[in-house]
């Protein structure tokens, strides 16, 4: 159900509305409108995409109490908390008054996907200035009433008071009436707030539903009053393959399954527990088409032959002469892994369907993407159909595209019953595969005889996204990418293909400073492209005591910096351990330097950050998904490693902010890991004297590097 | 896959009785039956510990123990036996403290597994806590934060490296 102006209204009650948009200021939608989804505005060269012309609501009810609205999801980062947090100190309110609604396309505006760090620095931030303009309404409207000039007036603690006369006082819930826009909000253009947020280190709204385990998830809605469904994972990679041919008598005999049939590609059982329906799967026995065998992914030229340019990312100078007259030139190449989402909870929905109403409750990082695929896959129109997002029990990019409310909705409607799908952990792995990319990027980089960076190529092969590394100052540069058909298909995954780009830059940058004879930590310092940068580095290598010995035999440092969703800035030092008879790394400590912008709340950005740089950890030393041609032979966690206690090494992070004048929070969820790869691989080279190309540095291939130095 | 039959259960201090096959996972009778939904199901497999429950004080995957293996007697505990909103444990509390989740969906059975450290070893140092606690899976990575919380609760012994 999309919620038109109309049906909104109905809903307020006695409420006042404000209504305000983000985009650009000179395009103020008229509030008579339905809020309609955005046109996506040209990818920015940082990937993120803004979203323009739409609307957010912001209630102030009779009670003085307010409701927030936002299609944006609670997925572990802490936005409820964030939107709590902003939403109560910009209307300088009791926690208690602030109510945030999010991800319920029946009652909240479709404001974009929760990915691409975003959801704080374009919606948090946005609720920030829309409370200003608030505030300076409700002192309007309260001098309107009073009959007294507005400057006589200030808004103090949820109410409108006299300036000089405390006795004056209208509370906010009195001054509700009606609808009121607020104007239009640009999240890129700066702007010099005339309050200042302060950071107070409030726990997580949620944290005591968490630590009870009474927060609702999806999977623990309608307890006891939901018939399972699953879906028959897929043998290959899901879109290259489909069911030939199923048993379904086979499945609708096993005890407890309710129905069976094709769905799309695959096929789908539904039944009393979650346990006779895996059942009912097994009797199902699905017949896979088998695909062509892809290329492999190990063998690099294989990768390279046939590639087409998908994009020049960056043309700049004549980076091929330059290369050829440079002092000092290095060409590598680089290749990373597939790696997966892997959160605790995999993906869950829940649906009801009468006739054209449907409503789906699901863990989802894009609710209003859902809606379509349900209309799609049931054939009904999209505005009888209502998508709730729960709680995420970690999304990490998966949770963008997931199928799972669609395929839900299809049951039940097949059953004719409420339906609880939940995948299993294999399907999750398996049945999905939108990992993380495998890249081979081919760089080659040439100095002059100052020891300057000159020319930089960086070719990159994989399925789809890019990568653009812009961290140095190099006048002559060529970044192209070149899609291939790769073994599988990409999803997003914290980090997108930052990671990979990152890594190969990072760790040529190292291999570059090492043929040059110079220290990787100056050689950066004396080449970076922007300032901003250099007190990140200073303090990762102060955190870490760089250049007080200890490096080589087994022991070393590494560094790595990027930057990440327009102006965030990271940097990671690494202190690694190899054991040099068994290949086995172990990260003794790591130390973040962030440039961030402004902390909204210390507890939610710590813990994001410090999990971020041990996501970093994992995706250097083990995360990998293993495939045999298009079929994934990872299946759970017992052959897919994730981080888990005892790798946890000593971890310090620091938060710098270079924009004092108007500090705005710019987002943090996957800068961290990014650079921390780049920084444990450089540090397992000058633990070791090798050079290592290929992730994971699993304890094989790093023996392997050993005994070839 | 057996009949179902009636079982009779001790959870969180209170007899209960239920219907199940006597193969079914404890997992999904808690979850399904009995309605104690903090109990998660992470992967089925024993592999990620969302699920860990206590029975008699020790810490079992619920995912894995057959409902018709356990004892009359046996005294089930899950996250809800251990506090509720507004009378949180210490531990509990400690949790909140350290902001010792980022998405919340392994909490449980982190307070859990701890809870049972806790209760056989009141002064781990924090090498037993990594061991104790190095087999529950934390997809937000927010480890470092739950051995703060726990060493908290364990007190001054738990400071030195162990």
């Amino acid at each position: 159900m999309r919620v038109d102006r109309r049906t909104f209204l109905e809903l307020l009650g006695s409420s006042t509305a404000y209504a305000f948009a983000f985009g650009c200021s000179d395009s103020t939608p008229p509030v008579s409108e339905a809020p309609v989804p955005a046109p996506m505005l040209p990818e920015t060269d940082h990937g993120v995409r803004y979203f323009v012309d739409y609307t957010e609501w912001l209630l102030i009810h009779r009670d003085g109490s307010v409701t927030a609205h936002t299609g944006r999801v609670e997925m572990g980062q802490g936005l409820a908390t964030v939107l709590s947090n902003i939403i109560s100190q910009g209307l300088q309110l009791a926690p208690d008054k602030v109510e945030v609604v999010l991800g319920d396309t029946g009652r909240c505006p479709d404001d974009g996907p929760t990915e691409g760090s975003s959801a704080t620095r374009i919606v948090g931030w946005g609720y920030w200035r829309a409370c200003e303009r608030v505030r300076d309404h409700l002192v309007e409207r309260a001098a309107a009433v009073l009959g007294v000039e507005a400057a006589k007036l200030v808004y103090r603690n949820g109410a409108v008071v006299g300036a000089a006369d405390p006795s004056v006082r209208l509370p906010i819930g009195e001054l509700a009436d009606g609808t009121v826009h607020v104007g239009t909000i640009d999240p890129r253009v700066p702007w010099e707030s005339s309050t200042r947020y302060v950071d107070r280190g409030t726990p997580n709204v949620n944290a005591e539903a968490i630590v009870t385990g009474t927060l609702v998830y999806t999977g623990d809605l309608f307890p006891g009053e939901c018939s399972y469904g699953a879906v028959a994972e897929p043998e290959y990679h899901w879109m290259l393959s489909k069911v030939s041919s199923v048993d379904i008598p086979a499945a609708v005999a096993t005890p407890g399954v309710e129905h069976a049939d094709r769905l799309g590609r695959t096929a789908m059982v539904v039944g009393s527990t979650y346990r006779s329906v895996q059942r009912g799967l097994e009797a199902l026995a699905p017949v896979w088409t088998v695909p062509k065998r892809p290329k492999e992914l190990r063998v690099e030229a294989e990768i390279r032959e046939g590639a087409e340019l998908k994009r020049m990312v960056e043309e700049r100078g004549d980076p091929a002469a330059e290369l050829a007259g440079s002092a000092v030139r290095l060409a590598e190449t680089y290749l990373t892994q597939y790696a997966t989402q892997a959160p605790i909870e995999t993906e869950t929905a829940v649906a009801e369907v009468e006739g054209d109403r449907v409503t789906v409750w699901a863990s989802t990082q894009a609710p209003f993407k859902a809606v379509p695929l349900i209309a799609e896959r049931l054939g009904i129109p999209a505005d009888g159909i209502r998508l709730v997002s729960m709680p995420v029990g970690g999304g990490f990019g998966v949770k963008v595209d997931t199928r799972a409310p669609d395929e839900c909705a299809a049951m039940a409607r097949a059953s004719g019953r409420r339906v609880k799908l939940v995948y299993s952990r294999a399907h999750q792995i398996v049945g999905l595969a939108r990992y993380k990319e495998a890249v081979v990027a081919d760089i080659a980089s040439g100095v002059d005889g100052e020891g300057r960076l000159v020319a930089r190529t960086l070719d990159l092969y994989q399925d789809e996204g890019y990568g653009s590394e812009e961290t140095y100052a190099i006048p002559h540069v060529l970044t192209r990418l070149f899609r291939t058909p790769m073994p599988a298909r990409h999803g997003t995954m914290r980090g997108t293909s930052f990671v990979q780009t990152c890594f190969a830059v990072e760790s040529h940058t190292d291999e570059l400073a090492r043929a040059l004879g110079r220290d990787p930590f100056d050689f950066r310092r004396s080449n970076l492209a922007v300032a901003s940068f250099g007190p990140l580095l200073d303090a990762c290598a102060e955190g870490i005591g760089y250049g007080r010995g200890g490096a080589g035999d087994g022991r070393g440092i590494g560094f790595g910096i990027c930057h990440h969703g327009g102006r965030q800035l990271g940097a990671a030092a690494a202190e690694v351990r190899v054991d040099l008879a068994t290949g086995a790394i172990t990260v003794e400590r790591l130390v973040g330097a962030f440039d961030i912008g402004l902390v909204i709340n210390r507890n939610t950005v710590t813990a994001t950050v410090k999990g971020a740089m041990l996501w970093g950890l994992g995706f250097a030393l083990f995360e990998e998904v293993l495939l045999d041609g298009h079929r994934p032979l990872t299946r759970g966690f017992g052959d897919y490693r994730i981080p888990r206690f005892s790798d946890v090494p000593e971890i310090s992070i620091a938060f710098l902010d270079n924009e004092v004048k108007t500090p705005a929070p710019r987002g943090c969820g996957e800068l961290p890991l990014i650079p921390t790869v780049a920084a444990i691989a450089n540090a397992v080279t000058q633990a070791t004297g090798v050079r290592f190309h290929v992730l994971p540095l699993t304890p094989e291939r790093v023996l392997d590097g050993l005994r070839n130095r | 896959m057996t009949r179902p039959r009636s079982f009779a259960l001790r959870v969180n201090g209170v007899d209960r009785t239920v219907t199940a096959a006597s193969d079914e996972p404890l997992l999904w009778v808690l979850r399904d039956q009995l309605k104690l939904t903090g109990t998660k199901f992470g992967c089925g497999e024993g592999e990620c510990g969302a699920c860990s429950v206590l029975v008699n004080g020790e810490v079992y995957r619920s995912c894995m123990v057959a409902v018709g293996d356990l004892s009359p007697g046996d005294e089930i505990v899950t996250i809800e036996g251990l506090g509720q909103p507004g009378r949180l444990s210490r531990l509990q509390q400690a949790f909140v403290d350290h902001t010792a989740f980022g998405c919340g969906f392994c909490t449980p059975g982190m307070i859990v597994t701890a809870e049972s450290l806790l209760r056989s070893t009141p002064h781990p140092t924090r090498d037993e806590i990594v061991r104790a606690m190095d087999d529950n899976l934390c997809r937000c990575a927010s480890y470092p934060a739950i051995v703060e919380a726990i060493a908290e609760v364990a007190g001054d012994d738990s400071t030195g490296e162990g």
